[in-house]
């Protein structure tokens, strides 16, 4: 029996081959991303190790519970520098001091983070090129910053100091950030140890690093944590800090590696699909061949045993050359890394765990063996007499009461849950509930394929039938004519479809609703906002003088001015009960934003009025009124430096997502009262009426060239970064959906191949009959672009109406945008993936010679 | 072996329809090569019903696929009409069958998805030719189909199925009808219907038929029948009758 098998197997090589290479891409997917964020891994814990191995003992911060990480004082660096068995002991500074491009401003949405670079044994960082500082006018860029801004060695760099005077450098050398996130993001630019002091005005170490004399770092640590004795520092040895910098920096890995595993799931379930077509074409096609078996005494646990046997070979053949292709794909994208990313460590050899490789190898042969166990069922049930049969018939398929009773019931239940998760409050629940409805109305649709397959196919073909003439009526004929085949080939398709255009939809959503939004809340040219000082403070402000510039600018008007600050807020009179809310545990007393705005602007409340704003009452974000409690009539005490505990009235709500207020704003002379003179956190400016876009932006431009600090963004670029993030997601998704649909397509080729080799006396009867043979390759072309359509069409359906769905879950009031051509796009990309998948087979199918498949069994 | 009779005299005085001359066809190459014809000159009278008959491998199939177009031949000459098919590429052959020869087969003559009426338009569709409305109706009413136009193939009998097949080759006017064993597979009644189509159709239209068959009762329905054996014409009879056709075959095989 198993011979039979085997030999069965080796006839059909090709059969075989592309059976296999739907599981081998799947597998393939699974095994690239392993390969690819394990050696990312390797990588990253090899320099992690090389870095922490200069190190003997680290002093690390108390654990900060503040907004501003808690530091290292020079004391702590003193004591540490007693302790016995210390060789060496440096503090390391790190703090904003943003570096100036060429154009003479600040560069990046946050400023560059200054660090020490101590000599010695000590030092971790690695100097690429040139020198490290030595003196105080002496600076190391990160190489990528030096790339990107265009700075090399002996330039000439400008470093905005903590007050925000420029100071004037000469770059030495370059150097590598190596696995730190936040210089990578931020850029850094490398002092001296005093210089980095003076520069970042930090007063504290973020680090202090210990070097033994000839005692292990257990016992250094041990005598550094006696002498640190109730400051609160954690002390760790040089390995253990490798191992907690490890984890940090793995756990970005693992996102990476859950992120990519679902498009494997994705790919895998597709595969799987493939499979089972595949497996209950060949069971069909050899009932004869069963049946004979059978006939010479085999049992049916044995023809069953065959059949699976028959894929668990084909799974292990495949994860076998998933495996081959995951290490290519994986080596691949990590050179692509290797090229293109900066912040990934290039040190480690391309790994291949016996983790991935016995994974592998499980998924490809669970999901082949078990996607082949309903075809194999259904191969016990072949009556020997079958053998004897001289034709199977035609496939006729009648729809069971039993299956329009599930696919109603799933319909219902998916519609059901989607709609309450449409209905629900945006957020978390409401997008799983939409997610669960949409698993349970694919189902349906899987179940209800074989019966929707015959209108979609006349509504599809209706066209290519009128004109492709008779072959092209015959395509048509011949793709509804086993609906199931059609349904399972087509469902392949209709999964990629469907997640592609729920993406493009919920992406033109997004941008459709943002634009909007953006309008109403911008209706403003220009807004100039500071440079963070560093990623960790938002404390940043603008000179006031700034604002009096752009108002003494003909070509802008209406600048209004924003300043706020941070301050404790209650709700004042909690006994009093305002609203008669009741605020949450804790939430009657938290830090908000208060400020003021001076300038012309007129805010839009969603209750309550401006009449009687003055000192004393406040316009409040609706969203922080909740949180508190309170409302519109009710009251809120902050506390302030100058004036203490100051109650007051609220006057007015306002929505944030649209008034772009500081969550408690007040008259502009009480915050001056309140919080003494601030400095301005943004500015909005409008382009006087008539004045041309370059020649406003020039004038803004100017005004803030003698900030460094100040950033000017148009309403109009601010829209660009967020479309070019949109189309970014689009093609990264869809890049990644593109395997998934590949898959299908192999599915529709193996589906139409199989065809092919059933219908082979049919095809000759037509060649017979005078078709010709590019007329016998148009009827089979327009038959897989039919199946490409109707998968396309569903896909398009579900993917519009869960897009919607979702969309409707992640933001309030949508408005709801279908990218027509990109949906279009799909739609004729799958109808021309069909023929393309049809090439070989039809190929195949016109080649073969008339004569021989006329006398063929 | 002598020609006699009648039927020799009319196929030589009646214009050809098909003409072979010196055919040949090997299989293969060197030692394994077959060589299934080894110079076959045969001609077809145009309004005649002639029957290839031969033992079991004597080339009389492979005979009629050469004629028909549907294989090359190895060495020789095929005419239909004036046109000699040996030197046609593909897509002219392919036209040529679409338009000037008709196809009954043994059996899979017609295409599941297609209705009867579908299936006897099809060549006609396929040429993007219209249907000779008078012919279709003559030919339908002849071959008794008028209530099963709209039926398909799986919902008629064997007989049936083959009045179609038979049908199909008629209403397209083909210059040549081929027929491989048509009746091979159907009971005797309904072969001895379908094999009196085809006679009529030749008495009535003028239709000439090429037929394959090792039924000597099925051969005895054409004006004459020529025996193959070992790949080469060895004899003919005109006015064959069941008798002297199993006699014939018997000498051929003894």
């Amino acid at each position: 029996m198993i011979r039979a098998t085997l030999a069965g197997l080796l006839a059909h090589r090709l059969r075989l081959l592309l059976t296999s290479l739907a599981i081998a891409l799947g597998v393939g997917f699974i095994v690239g991303t392993f390969v690819l964020t394990d050696t990312l891994q390797a990588g990253l814990t090899h320099s992690i190790a090389a870095s922490a191995d200069k190190v003997d003992v680290a002093v690390l911060p108390p654990p900060g519970g503040g907004e501003k990480p808690a530091l290292l004082s020079a004391g702590d660096l003193a004591a540490v520098r007693r302790a016995p068995g210390v060789a060496e002991a440096e503090g390391l500074v790190r703090g904003g001091a943003a570096l100036l491009g060429k154009d003479g401003k600040a560069i990046g949405d946050v400023a560059t983070t200054g660090v020490s670079v101590i000599g010695g044994r000590l030092n971790r960082t690695q100097v690429t090129s040139g020198a490290a500082p030595s003196a105080a006018d002496q600076v190391v860029i990160d190489e990528d910053t030096a790339r990107t801004r265009g700075f090399a060695i002996g330039d000439t760099a400008r470093v905005l100091d903590a007050t925000g005077a420029p100071h004037a450098f000469r770059v030495v050398g370059l150097f590598d950030v190596g696995v730190d996130q936040q210089l990578a993001y931020t850029g850094a630019v490398g002092f001296t140890a005093e210089t980095a002091r003076s520069m970042t005005g930090e007063k504290g170490f973020v680090e202090i690093d210990v070097a033994a004399a000839g005692v292990t770092p257990e016992r250094l640590g041990g005598a550094v944590t006696a002498a640190l004795a109730g400051r609160g520092a954690r002390v760790l040895t040089g390995q253990e800090l490798a191992q907690e910098l490890a984890k940090s920096n793995g756990a970005d890995i693992n996102v990476l590696t859950v992120a990519l595993l679902m498009f494997g799931l994705v790919a895998m379930l597709v595969a799987a699909l493939v499979i089972y077509n595949t497996f209950t074409i060949l069971v069909a096609q050899r009932t004869r061949e069963m049946a004979l078996l059978r006939c010479i005494g085999a049992t049916r646990r044995q023809v069953f045993g065959s059949v699976l046997l028959e894929s668990a070979v084909v799974g292990v053949l495949s994860s076998a050359l998933g495996l081959l292709a995951g290490l290519g794909l994986g080596t691949a994208a990590f050179a692509a890394l290797r090229a293109f990313g900066q912040n990934f460590p290039t040190t480690a050899e391309v790994t291949l765990t016996p983790r991935t490789t016995v994974l592998a190898l499980a998924v490809g042969l669970v999901v082949t063996v078990g996607a082949a166990l309903l075809p194999a069922r259904t191969a016990t049930r072949v009556a020997p007499v079958a053998a004897l049969r001289v034709q199977t018939g035609e496939h006729t398929f009648r729809t069971g009461v039993l299956r329009v009773v599930f696919a109603a019931v799933f319909l219902l239940a998916g519609a059901g849950v989607t709609v309450a998760g449409v209905l629900a409050k945006p957020g978390e629940t409401a997008l799983y509930a939409v997610m669960g409805g949409g698993a349970l109305s694919f189902l349906a649709v899987l179940i209800l394929g074989p019966v929707i397959v015959r209108p979609l196919a006349r509504f599809a073909g209706w066209l290519p039938a009128k004109l492709a003439g008779v072959p092209g009526r015959l395509a048509l004929d011949n793709s509804h004519r086993n609906p199931g085949r059609s349904a399972t080939t087509t469902v392949a398709l209709t999964i990629g479809v469907t997640l592609m255009t729920l993406i493009a939809v919920i992406t033109a959503t997004t941008r459709a609703t943002y634009t909007a939004r953006l309008d109403e809340q911008f209706p403003i040219d220009y807004l100039i906002a500071p440079q963070f000082a560093s990623m960790s403070e938002a404390g940043a402000t603008l000179p006031r003088s700034l604002a009096t510039t752009l108002r003494s600018r003909p070509e802008l008007t209406s600048i209004v001015e924003i300043r706020s600050t941070d301050a404790r807020v209650t709700a004042a009179g909690r006994s009093g009960a305002a609203t008669g809310g009741t605020p949450q545990s804790g939430g009657g007393r938290r830090t908000a934003e208060v400020g003021a705005f001076s300038g012309p602007y007129q805010p839009v409340l969603t209750a309550g009025t401006t009449q009687g704003f003055t000192a004393g009452s406040a316009l409040v974000a609706a969203d922080l009124a909740g949180r508190l409690g309170t409302g519109q009539g009710g009251s809120i005490t902050i506390t302030t430096p100058e004036a203490g505990a100051v109650r007051l009235k609220v006057l007015g709500v306002f929505d944030p997502d649209t008034v772009p207020l500081p969550e408690i704003t007040v008259p502009e002379q009480a915050l001056d009262a309140y919080f003494g003179p601030l400095a301005d956190v943004r500015l909005y400016v409008n382009a006087k009426d008539g004045v041309a876009a370059d020649a406003s932006r020039r004038a803004v431009e100017a005004a803030a060239q003698p900030y460094p600090t100040a950033k000017v963004r148009s309403a109009v670029e601010v829209r660009g970064q967020f479309d070019e993030a949109l189309d970014l997601v689009l093609l990264i998704v869809g890049g990644l959906l593109g395997l998934a649909i590949l898959i299908s397509l192999l599915g529709i080729a193996n589906t139409l191949s199989l065809s092919v080799y059933e219908r082979t006396r049919e095809s000759a009867l037509l060649r017979a009959l005078g078709l010709t043979r590019p007329q016998l390759r148009r009827m089979l072309s327009v038959e897989a672009m039919i199946l490409g359509l109707i998968g396309a069409i569903v896909g398009v359906v579900l993917g519009i109406a869960y897009g919607y769905a979702a969309a409707r879950t992640l933001m309030d009031e949508v408005l709801f945008r279908v990218p027509v051509g990109q949906v279009a796009l799909f739609v004729v990309l799958s109808a021309a993936a069909g023929v393309l998948a049809a090439v070989l087979p039809a190929r195949r199918a016109a080649r073969t010679s008339i004569v021989g498949s006329l006398a063929a069994d | 072996m002598t020609i006699t009779g009648e039927g020799a005299v009319r196929s030589r005085t009646a214009p050809a329809a098909v003409v072979a001359t010196g055919v040949t066809k090997v299989y293969g190459r060197g030692d394994a090569a077959v060589h299934a014809l080894r110079g076959v000159d045969v001609r077809f009278g145009t309004g005649a019903f002639t029957a290839i008959m031969g033992p079991s491998g004597s080339g009389k199939s492979t005979l009629m696929h050469c004629l028909a177009g549907l294989d090359s031949v190895t060495e020789g000459e095929v005419r239909i009409g004036d046109t000699d098919i040996t030197r046609l590429g593909d897509k002219r052959l392919t036209l040529l069958r679409r338009e000037r020869v008709g196809f009954i087969f043994q059996a899979f003559n017609l295409l599941p998805t297609l209705t009867a009426e579908q299936n006897i338009r099809l060549p006609l569709d396929i040429a993007g030719r219209q249907a000779d409305q008078e012919l279709f109706d003559m030919v339908i009413r002849t071959v008794g189909l008028g209530d099963r136009l709209k039926h398909r193939p799986s919902q008629l009998s064997g007989g049936q199925q083959q009045r179609v097949a038979v049908a199909r080759a008629l209403v397209g006017k083909p210059q040549v009808i081929f027929a491989d064993e048509p009746t091979g597979n159907l009971d005797s009644r309904s072969g001895a219907e379908v094999l009196s189509f085809l006679r009529t159709s030749v008495r009535e239209l003028g239709q000439t038929i090429v037929m394959v068959t090792h039924d000597p009762v099925a051969a005895s329905y054409a004006d004459r029948v020529v025996f193959l054996r070992d790949g080469l014409l060895v004899t003919e009879l005109a006015r064959p009758t069941p008798q002297n056709v199993l006699d014939t075959l018997l000498k051929l095989e003894g």
